[in-house]
């Protein structure tokens, strides 16, 4: 199963990686979004697989480790808050660029670095 | 016991930040003074708990009184003590440079957002838990997010973005990493995990390799070490000056990062002879590209704001070699050098928010002299000086005991080459712009210099004041180097000390170090 | 011989309060610098007088003892002769300058400049410890550059002082490195300890690396060839600099060093090549380029060059006596250039002009400076009777004892031939002759006070030339024997040596330069045809374009300021070091072999199978946004079933709501975004995947490496204690409350801000929507419906969620998962009921619960520390609630209350912000009200 597991983690990182080099801000958003879940299956999977064994004190029960689920969790939310942000973000350069590309425009002019030359004193 | 006040650094800038948020409707003149207050109340706090001597020893402070590994720790040792010192000045100059320029107006939940900011950036330097790291790790982040877009306009929200999206990927990479190592040590804890990897099976070290490798990444996505910076310049030259003077500490996040984990974890005393140092040569190697980079990047820039990002980035290079080299002797030059740039770099972001707000921030368009041109000037000169490495500030001596230091290593030759060759283009470069920017004047000779005049918006003075504070106190340090480097060199010897830390960690009980290690050889220098 | 740090120190403090001043009072700011100039001299005298200076005399306190730095000086003979030649020349500048400089210029800014390079100039010639002389090299290559750019506003002077701040400050670092290897190789920086490391230096294998750096420093500094050319272009300065830095002072700094370290590093067969061979060539070169130029300040630079060449070579030749005439040379110099140039100052300033094409017959309206001139002139020329002839005649001698052959004696006269004929041009082109007639008709004699400086130094020649054994030889002998460490060897100054090959070749230079000299037009056009065309500027000034250029195209060729290389590099490299962590340890397995894997089940491969089918096609059709995005959201519910599966009901609750806020969301900004992605060109394409494809690879091998591996984790801790110390049945939660609620805490924080941070991004923000809403404020088909149905929902949901929040700590749910439901129920109410039209209200609703949930979190966290336990300790008690049942009541719920808190104030601010993205107040757009 784990094979399965890491196959499918591998998947969405490669996914979420060809979306998040995308020249417009929401595939990149979508592939974070892809990408967080893969890190947290991928936190899931510390603790390893283990079946019907949920971490609520029971008499005489199994117990997977609760530890990764509670970091899963964490990660969870905070990805929520990352990607709430980034995607008012996009809102937000849209706004103010005019454009939805990530650089605001296609052919977006180059820093000022090499604009034009100063060696003169 | 001084132990609960450390609470104060974290929790006192979280606390000012919820009465910001709660008062928020009555106006801009209390949340100043809330903010205020906080970091003035901060800066006392942590001046006090470094001149107490509190991280001689490192302190162990359990959270929810669970004990380590199992619950989340504070340590604060001479070096959080000085990243929480650090902060805590640059809070002061920015803020009193905000409210001189008025940055705060330009847009909603500034002082809420820059005490959380503060507030993620104590978390972060005085966790001893790699998770809790990536958590605090977070809040800075996005406290960091919304002041560099705080005041918005096209140029600084793609910056903005470009920060952004890096710096989730590399939050991304993180929890990789920590995964990857708690699947194999099954810990968190960093003095458990350097435990762990003293005792871990030899076939488990290419997976906390790649796990400690892919940490290195995270990292220096952090420090902005090639090839990762590229971040760097755009959001620095883009935010509101105060902004880029406090982000003078974000750098140092990483570099921090960088000597705490990998600096415990792969440390010459527990861990396995295969894994000691482990990234050291790869941090002296990205260390010389960088510096090299940065000072084309410095020669290349026709922005000022442009130009003092790329200092930064050489600044960085520089305290990549250092940390690279590792030795006692290297921390401590690193760790000079450390501060000094950290004041310098904050204080320049400062000045150019001047010139730019008076002249533009094009360096080769010619422009009628600016107010208070023999200040701005003078002040320039001193920061150029100071960042390029040359005497009398403490960029040169910062140099020195680094290249002092170099000749233990085996890089010596390209290193030396290096860090002087880039101090003399970086001299050229800078001599270049202040030339443009103060003798390049339209109609000259200047007006009589001393005369003032007035600056178009703010408290002009406050502002001044806030720019020249750091250089004044990079002034001290010269003066002050003898006590200083001996301090410091008690730091460096304190970082290398990982048995002592583990022992303060795991057993805060006992007091004599853990058995089966080695006792460290004593790095304590003679005088003190 | 504390007064030595006074000495140095003085200049320092003073330069400050002679700008403060003089920027008042004019004339203060010289008057000061007198006063300071002549208290060091006070000084100086008081350190020489007593002390015995047979060996040095010195002060130190340790500054950096981590690098062997001190604050060190020392007083030799060595030291006070040149400190002395910086004191009393610096007097007369400064009386000088006074009256040169016009109403215009800055006083305040000359005269404190001025002080600041005479503190430097007299901290490198009295530093003991070799760090700190590095300390005040560089500080006079700083001060040169604010003396020499002292007029800013002529394009000349700018570009000459970067050009010397480049090249010495060059030649400064070059020569830290020299030092810290010399220090490295000796063990110490302090000179008492270096200099007697002689033999140890020369024998060690960094003997060559060391000469070399310094080398750089001195040949910088004293203007020796190849880095020349930096002292003509610095003639753009005020003339007063150039008479004290660039023929007195400064440029003989190098020739101090080679002096200083004398006993270190002379007498290799490196030194005398590198050092005499500079010399020589910049001895020859300037001699005969000097008498080509036309300008006063021009002449006289390159005779400066010739003369530290001459020095310079004397130093190569490696004997004491060399030594000896070389400083004696350095004396004389010192007088008749600076002279000189004073006199080229006067001219320029009388008449308006420095060019002898245009000058002549200044002798009939200024005699008395003509006659000073003369005399200097002569001195320079090596005429009998004055200093200048006496220094040569013991070149000469030298020159003649080192080499075998006739080739160098010839070499030296022939510079001497050149010496001679520029220094009668100078005078003969200037004071006599026909003036062109443009020239000022009514030129005078100079203010007294200009002219007596000069006369003082010329005085000083003539005396120094008949009585030289009484004048100098004292202080000559005194810092022979401090530059040799060692006693120096018996040296006669006398007027006559008696008729030897020395005078002839004298009388040989003198005959020979008046021929060259009536000869001067056409080698003058010969010159300029040929040798004048060459020019050393040309390959610095290639240099430094190449390099310009150079890091332009890199800079910019690798910082595009673009997003999609940022985020390349940040792969690429994420990949690579995975890669090096794993190959570091090629050796061992990949994978282990887990011995209770994981058991293989249908159901779930098959559904993870089909989520990956899902996730692949995302990959063609995110150009269809909304597709995509369902797309997305299907594969969020299979994470939360798979959570389900392996036994996280809490991930899944969690993942599950976090999956419907995000989905709608997202779903509400892509009413403000195009629906659809333009295509990438299938070349980049191709690219990123391949990219991507080692990526994903890279992750599954780090994946199941990982869990293939059996491992023992620190979990047992927790659920051994989560019941009798946590008070929870629910592991995961107590975990995130209790055992790291810090963790949550910070996480809270996090969400706390991004909804701040969103507020505050989209503020003022006015967006027209793209698309006709998708679901929010739409009109839906059976309002009466919804409302009805909500009307219910809304209570239900409440209730429900207060159940989903106390059971947390028991079962699974939790702060979080309760307050998105709320959230979503409040919403969904707020949108069925139509929106009021500014979300102001709502806003501040939200803002205020975010302020009670993190005040209630931090609240119970300080509690504990008031109770004298660490940060957030918990306790708990049991009560019986109705419908729910016995509960534990863990102070760490409260804690959970404000996680409860904060998420429904953060789900509501954000959409609510959202929603209302359009409906914004125009006003808002321009005011922006302050917080």
């Amino acid at each position: 199963m784990a094979i399965l597991f890491a196959l499918l983690i591998g998947v969405l990182t490669a996914i979420g990686v060809y979306l998040s080099l995308r020249a417009q801000t929401f595939p990149v958003v979508m592939g974070l979004t892809l990408l967080s879940y893969a890190v947290n299956l991928f936190l899931f999977g510390t603790g390893r697989l283990a079946s019907n064994a949920a971490a609520v004190i029971e008499p005489h029960a199994t117990y997977t480790d609760p530890l990764p689920q509670a970091l899963v969790l964490t990660a969870i939310v905070i990805a929520f808050a990352m990607t709430a942000f980034v995607i008012v973000l996009a809102l937000k350069t849209r706004a103010e660029l005019g454009s939805d590309h990530v650089d605001g425009a296609a052919d977006q002019p180059a820093p000022p670095t090499a604009a034009h030359k100063n060696t003169s004193c | 016991m001084a132990l609960p006040w450390l609470a104060l650094p974290v929790f006192l800038p979280l606390f000012s930040a919820i009465l910001l948020i709660a008062l928020r409707p009555l106006g801009i003149t209390l949340a100043r003074a809330i903010s205020g207050t906080s970091v003035s109340i901060l800066l006392i706090c942590v001046v006090y708990f470094t001149a107490s001597g509190l991280g001689d020893t490192a302190q162990v402070y359990p959270m929810g009184n669970w004990p380590a590994p199992f619950g989340i720790v504070w340590v604060y040792d001479r070096l959080s003590g000085l990243m929480l010192l650090l902060t805590a000045l640059l809070a002061m100059v920015s803020f009193l440079y905000t409210i001189a320029t008025d940055e705060d107006k330009k847009g909603a939940h500034f002082h809420a957002l820059f005490q959380a900011q503060l507030f993620g950036l104590n978390g972060a330097f005085l966790t001893g838990d790699v998770f809790n790291l990536f958590v605090f790790f977070e809040v800075l982040l996005i406290a960091s997010y919304g002041l560099m877009l705080h005041g918005g306009g096209a140029a600084r929200s793609r910056a903005g973005l470009h920060y952004i999206v890096i710096n989730l990927m590399g939050s991304t990479i993180f929890l990789f990493a920590v995964g990857a190592l708690y699947g194999v040590l099954g810990t968190l804890n960093l003095a458990d995990l350097a435990l762990k990897i003293s005792q871990a099976p030899a076939s488990t070290y290419g997976l906390i390799a790649a796990a400690s490798f892919l940490l290195f990444v995270v990292f220096a996505i952090k420090a902005a070490a090639f090839p990762l910076y590229l971040w760097l310049p755009g959001t620095y030259s883009e935010t509101a000056a105060p902004v880029a003077a406090l982000f003078a500490i974000m750098t140092k996040v990483g570099l921090y990062a960088l000597l705490r984990v990998h600096g415990t974890l792969f440390n010459e005393h527990t861990a396995p002879f295969d894994l000691i140092n482990l990234i050291d040569p790869w941090m002296r190697l990205l260390g010389l590209v960088t510096l090299i980079m940065a000072t084309f990047g410095v020669m290349a820039a026709i922005n000022l704001r442009r130009q003092v990002a790329y200092l930064v980035l050489a600044s960085v290079g520089t305290l990549m070699i250092a940390l690279g080299i590792n030795t006692t002797d290297a921390l401590t030059g690193g760790l000079y050098y450390w501060i000094h740039t950290t004041l310098m770099t904050a204080g320049f972001f400062l000045l150019a928010g001047q010139i730019v707000r008076t002249r533009g921030d094009q360096i080769g368009q010619t422009r009628p002299p600016m107010p208070h041109a023999l200040l701005a000037g003078s002040l320039f000169m001193m920061y150029a000086i100071g960042l390029a490495g040359l005497p009398p500030l403490t960029g040169f001596f910062g140099k020195t005991m680094i290249l002092f230091a170099a000749l233990a290593s085996p890089l010596w030759v390209p290193i030396y080459a290096t860090v002087l060759l880039s101090s003399v283009l970086m001299v050229v470069a800078l001599a270049r712009s202040g030339n443009a920017l103060f003798y390049r004047v339209d109609h000259a000779p200047l007006p009589t210099e001393l005369a003032p005049s007035p600056m178009p918006l703010g408290n002009s003075k406050l502002s001044w004041v806030a720019v020249a504070l750091p250089l004044s106190l990079v002034f001290l340090m010269v003066i002050a180097s003898k006590p200083l480097t001996q301090w410091l060199t008690l730091t460096s010897a304190q970082i290398q000390d990982t048995p002592r830390y583990i022992q303060r960690v795991l057993h805060p009980s006992r007091t004599e170090p853990v058995p089966n290690f080695a006792p460290h050889p004593a790095h304590v220098p003679e005088a003190s | 011989m504390s007064s030595l740090i006074a000495i140095v120190l003085l200049p320092f403090f003073g330069a400050p309060f002679v700008a403060w001043l003089g920027a008042r009072w004019r004339p203060a700011a010289a008057g000061v610098a007198v006063l300071i100039t002549l208290a060091c001299l006070l000084l100086l005298g008081i350190a020489a007088w007593g002390a015995d200076l047979s060996h040095a005399q010195v002060v130190s306190f340790s500054w950096i003892p981590l690098i062997g730095l001190d604050f060190a000086f020392r007083l030799d003979g060595l030291s006070l002769l040149f400190s002395g030649i910086i004191l009393i020349i610096g007097l007369l500048i400064v009386i000088y300058a006074q009256y040169y400089l016009a109403t215009e210029d800055s006083t305040a800014r000359f005269f404190a400049s001025l002080m600041l390079f005479m503190g430097a100039m007299l901290g490198i010639v009295l530093s003991e410890n070799l760090i700190q002389l590095v300390i005040f090299w560089e500080l006079t290559s700083l001060s040169s550059f604010l003396l020499i750019s002292f007029w800013q506003h002529r394009q000349e002077a700018r570009t000459g002082a970067r050009m010397a701040l480049t090249l010495t400050g060059l030649g400064g670092l070059a020569l830290l490195g020299g030092v810290l290897l010399l220090g490295h190789v000796v063990g110490s920086y302090n000179l008492s300890v270096v200099l007697n490391a002689g033999e140890v230096v020369k024998a060690s294998p960094l003997y060559l690396p060391i000469l070399i750096l310094i080398l750089l420093g001195v040949f910088t500094k004293s203007a020796q060839f190849p880095f020349h050319f930096w002292l003509p272009n610095a003639m753009a300065a005020p003339t007063p600099v150039s008479a004290y830095l660039h023929s007195a002072t400064m440029v003989k700094a190098g020739i101090f060093l080679l002096a200083r370290f004398f006993p270190l590093l002379a007498g290799t067969e490196a030194w005398v090549i590198l050092v005499g061979g500079a010399g020589l060539i910049t001895f020859l070169l300037g001699a005969y380029t000097a008498l080509f130029k036309h300008d006063l300040k021009g002449l006289l630079a390159y005779s400066t060059l010739s003369h530290l060449g001459l020095i310079t070579l004397l130093m190569g030749f490696g004997t004491p006596l060399a030594l000896v005439a070389g400083l004696f040379h350095l004396i004389n110099h010192a007088t008749f250039k600076a002279s000189l140039f004073m006199v080229a100052g006067i001219v320029d300033h009388e008449t308006g002009t420095r060019d002898m094409r245009r000058l002549g017959g200044l002798a009939r309206h200024m005699p008395r400076t003509t006659l000073l001139a003369i005399i200097a002139a002569s001195a320079m020329a090596g005429v009998p009777l004055l200093n200048g002839f006496l220094s040569k005649e013991m070149f000469f001698t030298e020159a003649l004892d080192v080499s075998a052959g006739w080739g160098l004696p010839l070499l030296v006269t022939l510079g001497a031939v050149f010496s001679v004929a520029y220094s009668i041009r100078f005078i003969h082109d200037t004071f006599f002759g026909e003036p062109s007639p443009d020239l000022p008709t009514h030129i005078h004699e100079p203010p007294l006070m200009m002219r007596i400086p000069v006369m003082i130094l010329v005085v000083a020649c003539l005396a120094v030339g008949l009585a030289p054994a009484l004048l100098v030889g004292g202080i000559l002998n005194l810092s022979v024997s401090a530059a040799l460490n060692a006693p120096a060897p018996i040296f006669s100054l006398a007027l006559w040596h008696g008729f030897n090959t020395p005078l002839i070749m004298s009388m040989l230079a003198m005959f020979g330069g008046l021929v060259v000299y009536l000869a001067r037009r056409p080698l003058t056009r010969w010159h300029e045809q040929s040798l004048g065309r060459l020019n050393a500027k040309t390959p610095y000034n290639f240099v430094l374009r190449a390099l310009q250029l150079g890091s332009e195209t890199l800079t910019h060729a690798f910082d595009q300021g673009r997003l999609q290389p940022m985020v390349f590099w940040t792969l690429t490299t994420t990949l690579a070091a995975g890669l090096i962590g794993f190959l570091h340890f090629s050796a061992a397995p990949l994978f282990g072999s887990d011995p209770q894997a994981t058991p293989f089940d249908g159901i779930t491969a098959l559904g993870i199978i089909i989520m990956m089918g899902l996730a692949l096609s995302i990959a063609f059709i995110h150009a269809q946004r909304l597709i995509a995005l369902l797309v997305l959201s299907v594969i969020g519910l299979g994470v939360s079933l798979l959570f389900v599966r392996y036994s996280a009901p809490d991930l899944a609750l969690t993942q599950l709501s976090v999956e419907v806020v995000t989905l709608i969301l997202m779903l509400l900004a892509l009413r403000y975004l195009p629906q659809t992605s333009p295509p990438d060109r299938a070349k980049r394409r191709r690219l990123d995947a391949f990219l991507a494809s080692l990526i994903g690879a890279g992750a599954a091998t780090l994946t199941y490496a990982m869990m293939s591996r059996d491992f023992a984790s620190i979990a047992g801790y927790f659920l051994e204690n989560s019941l009798s110390q946590g008070g929870g049945h629910n592991v995961v939660n107590v975990i995130l409350v209790d055992f790291r609620g810090y963790d949550t805490f910070g996480e809270i924080s996090v969400l706390a801000l991004a909804a701040l941070g969103i507020y505050a991004l989209l503020q003022g923000i006015k967006l027209p929507p793209l698309t006709p809403p998708p679901i929010a404020t739409a009109r839906l088909a059976h309002p009466m419906l919804l409302q009805t149905a909500s009307q219910l929902l809304l209570p239900m949901t409440l209730l429900f969620g207060a159940y989903i929040l106390l059971r947390g700590h028991n079962a699974p749910g939790g702060g979080f998962i309760a307050g998105l439901i709320v959230a979503s129920a409040i919403l969904l109410q707020l949108i069925t009921y139509g929106l009021p039209a500014d979300g102001r209200a709502l806003s501040a609703k939200a803002h205020g619960a975010i302020a009670l949930g993190l005040l209630l979190a931090l609240g119970t966290g300080l509690a504990s520390i008031v109770l004298g336990y660490p940060f957030l300790t918990s306790t708990f008690t049991h009560i019986r609630l109705p419908l729910i049942g016995d509960v534990e009541v863990a102070s760490a719920m409260m804690f959970d209350f404000g996680v409860f808190f904060v998420v429904m104030g953060t789900a509501i601010l954000m959409l609510n912000r959202i929603i209302h993205l359009q409906a914004e107040e125009p006003h808002t757009v321009t005011t922006k009200e302050p917080h």
